[in-house]
């Protein structure tokens, strides 16, 4: 029995070790939030975080996290993300909208540590999420607006 | 960093034996598969003996070993350190991995644009962390990122190889301003506390996912180390 904490709830799953935390959260807890791609880490739809940082859950084996606070989309509630999930309205940036939960949370992830990124910080924190309607564009111009949103100096009565 | 609780060591990998039922088709499949093919050289090593040790007892006495045979002996040490499973994240200030080897037709810089920055573990763009889990069993999934017992990261950068000839890297591991401070035993050492975490040097002869392993053993590359170091760490010519 594993022990770890999913969007702020205290959960035990009973899965061999080995199981990755995407199939725990999907098939055993039905969080299904962050999405099936590709299974090796290579496209970012599986994006969750775990103790605050963005993994790629399908490479995170359970048995790995006993203890751990993992956050999916559906648990986000950080101000980074909510700056983001309203910058993504605003922009409509899905269009299909598969790879977005892994997007919305890698774009949170970075401007939690990077609050005013650049162009080529979106590029460098964003390349390994993959989008096959090919919104690239539009996720830059989001979490550009979610930057001027989290800014200081920003007014909403402006 | 805080992925530190991933270092806690697991059972054997069987990931690709999990069909989960909810899964919606695999739409990025195709475009994925492109990427890498790897090598087709299927592990054959045992796993070496690893723990503390005592280099001072694995190497030779000084001077009795002649340079001739410490010669010899870094011709097996250098085709470890160039070898791709090694100087692929051995890289420069550029902070770019590479991926090379023989699955591939050239060197190339690591997929997805990944540039692990001047932290060398991807602070500020992508964190190797996100995908390179911290475990002590490999991840044998072909084409899935390579676990080892440490956090994942670049070896610094004054220790760059890539690209390098066999001769510039003797001479940088024969400089203690490049290598970590380490004479011929402190090498030994490393690479036995690598070892003994299951780290980078360790995992180099036990890849998983189908990669060519460097050649020969753990074991017998630091009885080669032992050998170079006795023979006062002789360097081919430039």
């Amino acid at each position: 029995m594993i022990q770890l904490t999913v969007n702020g709830k205290e959960r035990q799953v009973d899965v061999v070790p080995d199981m990755p935390l995407l199939w725990v959260l999907r098939d055993e807890l039905g969080i299904t939030g962050p999405k099936y791609g590709c299974g090796i880490a290579q496209c970012g739809a599986c994006t969750v975080t775990i103790d605050g940082l963005p993994v790629r859950s399908c490479q995170a084996r359970i048995g790995l996290l006993e203890g751990a606070q993992v956050q999916t989309i559906e648990g986000m509630t950080t101000k980074p993300f909510r700056a983001v999930q309203q910058a993504w309205i605003e922009h409509q940036v899905p269009q299909c909208g598969y790879c977005q939960t892994g997007q919305i949370m890698q774009a949170a992830a970075l401007l939690a540590t990077t609050p005013n990124p650049t162009d080529d910080d979106i590029n460098a924190a964003m390349a390994g999420n993959l989008c096959r309607c090919g919104t690239y564009a539009r996720i830059r111009t989001a979490i550009h607006a979610a930057a001027t949103q989290l800014s200081p100096t920003h007014s909403t009565e402006s | 960093m805080k992925p530190i609780r991933l270092a806690m060591s697991l059972a054997t990998c069987s990931q690709a034996t999990f069909v989960p039922a909810s899964f919606v088709p695999a739409i990025f499949v195709p475009a994925i598969l492109v990427i890498a093919t790897f090598a087709l050289v299927i592990l054959a090593f045992p796993t070496p003996v690893f723990g503390a040790g005592n280099g001072g007892q694995e190497m030779p006495p000084k001077g009795s070993v002649s340079e001739a045979d410490g010669l010899k002996a870094w011709q097996r040490i250098e085709a470890v350190v160039t070898h791709p499973r090694c100087s692929n994240c051995h890289v420069g200030a550029d902070n770019i991995p590479m991926w090379s080897g023989p699955s591939f037709d050239r060197p190339r810089p690591h997929g997805m644009n990944v540039n692990a920055g001047v932290s060398r573990i991807g602070v500020g763009t992508l964190l190797c962390s996100t995908c390179h889990m911290t475990s002590t069993e490999p991840n044998d999934v072909p084409h899935a990122p390579p676990h080892v017992g440490l956090p994942w990261q670049l070896a610094p950068v004054e220790f760059a190889w890539f690209g390098k000839s066999g001769a510039e890297i003797c001479q940088q591991l024969k400089d203690p301003a490049r290598n970590g401070g380490r004479d011929a035993l402190g090498l030994i050492e490393h690479l036995r506390d690598d070892a003994s975490h299951h780290g980078f040097v360790l995992w180099g002869w036990n890849p998983g996912g189908n990669r060519e392993p460097v050649p020969g053993t753990l074991e017998v590359h630091i009885a080669d180390v032992g050998l170079w170091g006795a023979a006062g760490q002789p360097c081919p010519p430039n």
